[in-house]
């Protein structure tokens, strides 16, 4: 089973709060995109975002929108509630993203606990959570 | 300059670990100070430099302030005071903190402390509702990625991966902390010992982790006094010498969640253990007895690695079995059951532990202790203390 939302618990959503440097990732979640951030001086990604280039610390960064392909880099299932709004068993996946050097935290649609493994290949799929926000989840690449 | 042997622990003090204490958070503080103090044969109005737990980016959770203890305590004047941030990974940095302030003179008696209490207090540990609205975690609250025990699981599962280690592997740390706590009187599992049956009937929580994976959840203070050398002559105890202590921030912290660092598990160890053991001037050879910092059982053989204790990837063959790290074996750990077994105060109870096997005090005493090792929270920027007879 993959992660169900509970809606009668759908009020305990953690709104995503954002920085003013990040404020670009969650606007374009909200556009159903994923994107990262890269130095427009050196190339490099980063994620979460920083205010600066970690590298070269040039202050013009850049959204580059995310192929949405990965590797599952490590993963975690849920199987006692500590959140009502997330039915157990459910999967927290960390992406290792194949075109960006990021890493990404998610969870899976249509897939069972027992599928997951460390490498895996998944790609990333919107779903609403509620009237206001879509996530990135992601599912079993095809 | 070198803060080697400069700074000692000249008390130590703490209420009982209980899972319902009847009172504040601030009355188990005082009440943990009056037994360091006692402890110690120190005058509590000579105290004058307080260190409490910060709460720097993360969920610490401390609410006692300095000021509400010195008002207790009727401190004249306060020289020093400060906070070690990160919540566990701050119990051997407040004992850093305290020995800085003390071998500069900056004061001359100072209380480092840590009361909490989670089992029956308003705040829970390990729930997301203990979590702050915080951009920091916006990218893994809204996602149900929202508990410490799954934050530590995450990077758990991919050591376990990489490393071969095994759920027998955890399951004997459980076991051999429970076995000593089960013959000390201050632990909340006293008397109460477990199997590795039982221990894989405990309910899994979040993969890898069943309940025996995880620490305690109780209510309880513990007071360390720190001053110097010359000045702990004329108090009770043998003074536990600060030889080393360290603290370690590694590459891309990002609060409990550093997912996004190349390889992911606890490198502030790595850092944190260096310093420690280069002012020590001693390597992990040289310890005889160390509690390292348990809040969930794979932190151990992880910190084994960390530290030097073992070659990296060989922290789970060395744990395997148990008798290496039962008090018989060639490293004893978590003598007084540690945050699994005995109780869990952000690591402080583990440094009066530290401190006891120095003076030969411990209830499971390891014989002709020289040199006694601490650590502190993962997950987190933490910190690691030795302790000698100087
Ligand atoms: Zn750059």
């Amino acid at each position: 089973m993959a992660l169900e939302l509970n809606n009668y618990h759908a009020k305990y959503f953690y709104d995503p709060v954002a920085e003013s440097f990040e404020q670009g990732f969650w606007d374009a979640v909200k556009q159903k995109k994923l994107v990262f951030q890269r130095c427009t001086e050196c190339g490099e990604w980063s994620h979460p975002p920083r205010p600066m280039c970690h590298k070269c610390k040039c202050q013009d960064m850049e959204w580059v929108e995310s192929s949405g392909k990965g590797k599952i880099y490590t993963f975690v299932i849920f199987t006692r509630e500590v959140h009502p709004m997330y039915r157990v068993p459910y999967e927290v996946v960390v992406v290792d993203m194949e075109d960006e050097k990021v890493r990404f935290i998610s969870n899976m649609i249509d897939t069972d606990p027992d599928e997951v493994y460390i490498g895996m290949p998944v790609e990333v799929e919107f779903v609403d959570i509620n009237d206001e926000w879509p996530l990135p989840w992601f599912r079993k690449a095809k | 300059m070198t803060l080697k042997n400069k700074a000692c622990i000249a008390g130590i003090g703490s209420t009982e670990f209980t899972r319902n204490s009847g009172r504040s958070e601030i009355h188990m503080a005082v009440d943990a100070a009056l037994a360091a103090c006692e402890d110690a044969g120190l005058e509590p109005e000579k105290i004058d430099g307080m260190v409490r737990f910060g709460s720097a980016g993360q969920t610490t959770c401390e609410f006692t302030t300095d000021a509400d203890v010195a008002r207790c305590l009727n401190l004249p004047n306060l020289n020093f005071y400060s906070e070690a941030p990160w919540g566990g990974g701050a119990c051997c940095s407040t004992i850093l903190h305290a020995a800085m302030a003390v071998s500069a003179g900056i004061a001359k008696y100072v209380l480092c402390f840590r009361s909490l209490k989670p089992a029956s207090g308003t705040v829970r540990y390990g729930r997301p509702t203990a979590v702050p609205v915080d951009s920091h975690w916006s990218y893994s609250m809204p996602f149900g990625f929202s508990s410490p025990t799954s934050w530590v699981a995450a990077f758990t599962n991919r050591w376990m991966y990489e490393t071969g280690a095994t759920n027998d592997d955890l399951g004997m740390i459980a076991l051999v902390c429970r076995e000593n706590a089960v013959v000390n009187p201050r632990a909340i599992f006293y008397r109460r010992p477990i199997t590795l049956e039982d221990y894989y009937k405990s309910p899994m929580l979040c993969t890898p982790f069943r309940m025996h994976d995880t620490c305690l959840e109780n209510d309880g203070a513990v007071a360390i006094i720190v001053t110097t050398p010359e000045r702990a002559k004329d108090l009770k105890q043998t003074p536990a010498y600060i030889t080393g202590v360290g603290m370690g921030m590694a590459d891309d912290s990002f609060c409990m969640t550093s997912f996004y660092r190349d390889k992911i598990g606890i490198p502030e160890m790595k850092y944190a253990g260096k310093d420690t053991f280069k002012m020590a001037g001693l390597t992990p050879k040289d310890v005889d007895v160390c509690q390292f910092y348990d809040a969930f059982t794979s932190l151990v053989p992880m910190q084994m690695e960390a530290l030097g204790f073992v070659e990296e990837g060989e922290g789970g063959a060395f744990v395997r079995g148990g008798d290496r790290i039962r008090p018989t074996g060639e490293l004893p750990i978590n003598t007084a059951g540690g945050m699994l077994s005995e109780a869990y105060i952000h690591g402080m109870n583990m440094i009066t532990e530290a401190t006891r096997q120095i003076r030969g005090t411990a209830i499971t005493q390891i014989p002709n202790v020289e040199v006694s090792m601490t650590t502190g929270g993962l997950g987190v920027p933490t910190s690691a203390l030795i302790l000698t007879k100087g």
